[in-house]
């Protein structure tokens, strides 16, 4: 009898990844951390982004081919300047990337317990 | 017993015997001085008075080392030992002229008045007086004219003769530099009769012209803020503006007087108080001299320009800095509600979202700063703009207001940011309007759709919503549902849109076109039920709603119903319509139905949402949130 398995991919939440923008990184070296960058150039094995404040955050892996101008990344934060990603959304060319910082913010100082 | 009364008659005396001769037995003329002032550099004069009748007197300058020690005092008695009663060349009167004389007490409680009698009560303060109650004294005595003391009759005298007996030998309020009293604003009120506020302009606005119909006008008004902090907006007309604009400085000190105070207008509130003042030509304002000139730190609070959707057609007014990209020449525009000319200049600003806005000065600010800024345009200058009013002339477009306040190239970080910015990065790139993209709300008589913002629940919680005239609120809010089962349609005349019925024969008839159609259009009549975090509603939705929402007119919606198959298309529609997040502007008003009280919600508008636009809103309810 052949059983087929369903892979499904859910949503993790064991190990939830916080929001990060450049200045936020540091706090979570170690740890798992999703941001939003602008690809500036990607240079074999990682891509050099601008976040959200304005930062510049080295995401190391392979972007999904074609990458959008805006890309989500989900992964451990190796340095305080660096992301290790393991998932990779494109998020299309234009973004109002204010909001996202703000959601940053929020999500790290008066509403941290509804993230993590 | 020391007699502390002027001589009965003693004017009269004197006026009897204008030059006596020394040598003669000259009777006791004691009289009290009243009104000392120095005349000239040397000499004093006085009114000299018996209690009757008074006299202008002049006291020689070997008097005057008197005068300063002390020793003669206005309101005390002096015995005259020496006179001469002269005419006034150009008057009927006489003065009198005190070559000699000796000090009989200091200055008495008050002008002796002869009549007047006096209580022994706690009133008077000392020295006791005895004063005499008659001239005409009933002396029961032996011949050496000791005076008993006579019978003190109580006599009830009125609140303000007492006070004026108190206050009648009391220095008059010397001049106002010295015993200014001010009161704090907080303690003003209309009922308050004099009062003197010593205050800082924080904030002046520019000089309006008007026209009404009892004719034309000027108006201007300041802002004052006192020691304590305390705000309060005075208002200037006519001759008052005219008199003060020029006089009120921005960061200056002065004591105002005479003022008027009323319950203020709360639509044109600008500053925390329950009253504001105005003050007319008779009001009084001095500068300050000793204070020094302190403008007080504007304080900004910027919104990025990229940020301004959710002001737009607000009564929130907001401040905005950017770097100048382009300033217009002077335009005349006629205002329509009294035709009068006004000049106007429009800046155009940009930021480091990459977004320009248009910020449309007036009068004064058009003028004067509106040259200063054409001036230095080529500079790119740096300008902070505090209160202008957020409207959607070309999708977004800011407006000065007469409080607004115009800064040029600012020291403060922000503009230190910016200019970076802008030599660095921004002088290059393209920018674009943040008005391009930006739909006003047509039908909803210009409101944006984040003015009024409400919960479903906020509507249905409140069943006397919209009971004397319909309310409007915007929603964000998802269809939930549209039964397929319901009068989706009403047949309608093609040409004015009202219902037709099914004329005799074929056909349809219209009454209002008065004439019959073979073919009528449907137009959407539904209700749909609409859903948010809050909860739910039923909304109804006319023609040009309804279509915006299930996504085709009433005609295509009934031919996918008449499709027999078995696709159920016209199902399939309305459900691919549920669940889509629209924008929503309701009118809320009051149905009766089977005698009960209904709300009755309509769809006036349907836009999309903007999900970064509704993201800075619900950024900026998030913070408001904080923030109480």
């Amino acid at each position: 009898m052949l059983v087929y398995g369903k892979t499904t991919r859910d949503m993790d939440t064991s190990n939830p990844a916080a929001f990060v923008n450049a200045d936020l990184l540091r706090l979570y070296v170690g740890k798992r951390v999703r941001a939003l960058i602008q690809v500036v150039r990607s240079d074999g094995g990682s891509v050099v982004g601008k976040s959200t404040d304005d930062g510049q955050i080295i995401v190391k892996g392979n972007p999904p081919v074609p990458p959008t101008n805006f890309v989500e990344v989900i992964g451990v934060a190796d340095s305080d300047k660096s992301i290790r990603a393991e998932i990779w959304t494109n998020f299309g060319d234009a973004i109002d990337t204010h909001n996202y910082n703000q959601l940053c913010q929020l999500a790290n100082s008066d509403f941290k317990h509804l993230f993590i | 017993m020391t007699m502390k009364a002027p001589s009965p008659d003693a004017i009269s005396t004197i006026m009897a015997n204008p030059s006596p001769d020394t040598t003669a037995d000259m009777p006791e003329i004691v009289v009290q001085i009243l009104d000392l002032t120095p005349k000239g550099s040397s000499r004093y004069m006085f009114t000299a008075n018996d209690g009757k009748k008074k006299l202008k007197a002049i006291l020689p300058s070997q008097l005057t080392p008197q005068v300063i020690s002390g020793e003669i005092q206005n309101l005390g008695l002096i015995r005259i030992l020496d006179y001469s009663l002269n005419d006034i060349p150009s008057k009927s009167e006489k003065y009198l002229i005190v070559t000699k004389c000796e000090t009989v007490s200091p200055a008495l409680e008050m002008e002796f008045k002869s009549g007047v009698k006096s209580e022994e009560t706690g009133i008077l303060l000392k020295p006791k007086q005895e004063i005499e109650i008659n001239s005409e004294v009933k002396r029961e005595s032996s011949g050496n004219g000791i005076m008993l003391k006579p019978k003190q009759e109580m006599v009830t005298k009125s609140a303000a003769q007492i006070i004026h007996e108190q206050h009648g030998n009391m220095v008059p309020p010397a001049r106002m530099a010295m015993t200014r009293r001010v009161h704090p604003l907080v303690s003003l009120n209309p009922y308050q009769g004099s009062w003197m506020i010593k205050v800082r302009v924080t904030n002046k606005g520019t000089m309006r012209t008007y026209r009404n119909a009892r004719g034309e006008g000027c108006v201007f008004n300041v802002e004052l803020t006192d020691e304590d902090g305390t705000q309060i907006q005075a208002t200037m007309f006519n001759e008052a503006a005219r008199k003060f604009y020029d006089k009120f400085q921005l960061g200056k000190v002065y004591y105002i007087s005479k003022g008027t105070l009323k319950v203020a207008n709360k639509q044109f509130k600008t500053v925390q108080n329950d009253y504001e003042m105005t003050l007319n030509e008779n009001s009084e304002v001095e500068e300050a001299s000793n204070e020094a000139a302190f403008v007080p730190e504007t304080k900004f609070n910027f919104v990025p320009i990229e940020m301004l959707g959710p002001y737009v057609n607000g009564k929130e007014l907001v401040d905005v800095i950017g770097v100048v990209q382009s300033v217009s020449p002077t335009m005349s525009i006629r205002r329509k509600s009294n035709n009068e000319n006004i000049p106007k200049r429009d800046i155009t600003i940009a930021d480091e979202s990459k977004k320009t806005v248009v910020v449309s000065l007036w009068n004064d600010l058009a003028t004067n700063v509106g040259q200063e800024l054409l001036d230095i345009a080529d500079q790119s200058p740096v300008v902070a703009i505090k209160s202008v009013k957020v409207g959607d002339f070309q999708g977004l477009s800011l407006s000065a207001l007469s409080r607004s306040m115009v800064v040029v190239n600012p020291d403060t970080p922000e503009a230190n940011k910016l200019k970076s910015w802008y030599d660095s990065e921004g002088k290059g790139s393209p920018m674009a309007s943040v008005g391009t993209g930006m739909s006003p709300s047509t039908r909803s008589g210009g409101r944006s759709m984040y003015s009024d913002r409400v919960f479903l629940s906020h509507i249905t919680d409140n069943p006397s919503l919209g009971e004397d005239k319909p309310a409007f609120f915007s929603i964000r809010g998802y269809i939930s549902s549209i039964k397929p089962d319901q009068t989706m349609w009403y047949r309608a005349c093609k040409t004015c849109n009202k219902k037709v019925t099914e004329a005799i024969g074929s056909g349809y008839w219209c009454e209002g076109c008065q004439k019959n159609d073979e073919e009528c259009s449907l137009r959407y009549i539904l209700v749909v039920r609409v859903s948010d975090a809050s909860g739910e509603a039923y909304i109804s939705a006319f023609n040009e709603e309804a279509e915006s929402i299930i996504g085709c007119s009433a005609d295509e919606l009934d031919k996918l119903r008449s499709q027999l198959g078995e696709e159920n298309s016209y199902e399939m529609k309305l459900k691919e319509a549920t669940w889509v997040p629209h924008l929503f502007r309701i009118s809320v008003s009051q149905n009766e139905y089977n005698n009960e009280k209904r709300q009755r919600l309509t769809v006036r508008a349907v836009a999309p949402v903007d999900f970064a636009a509704e993201s800075k809103f619900l950024l900026e309810e998030i913070s408001k949130m904080k923030a109480s």
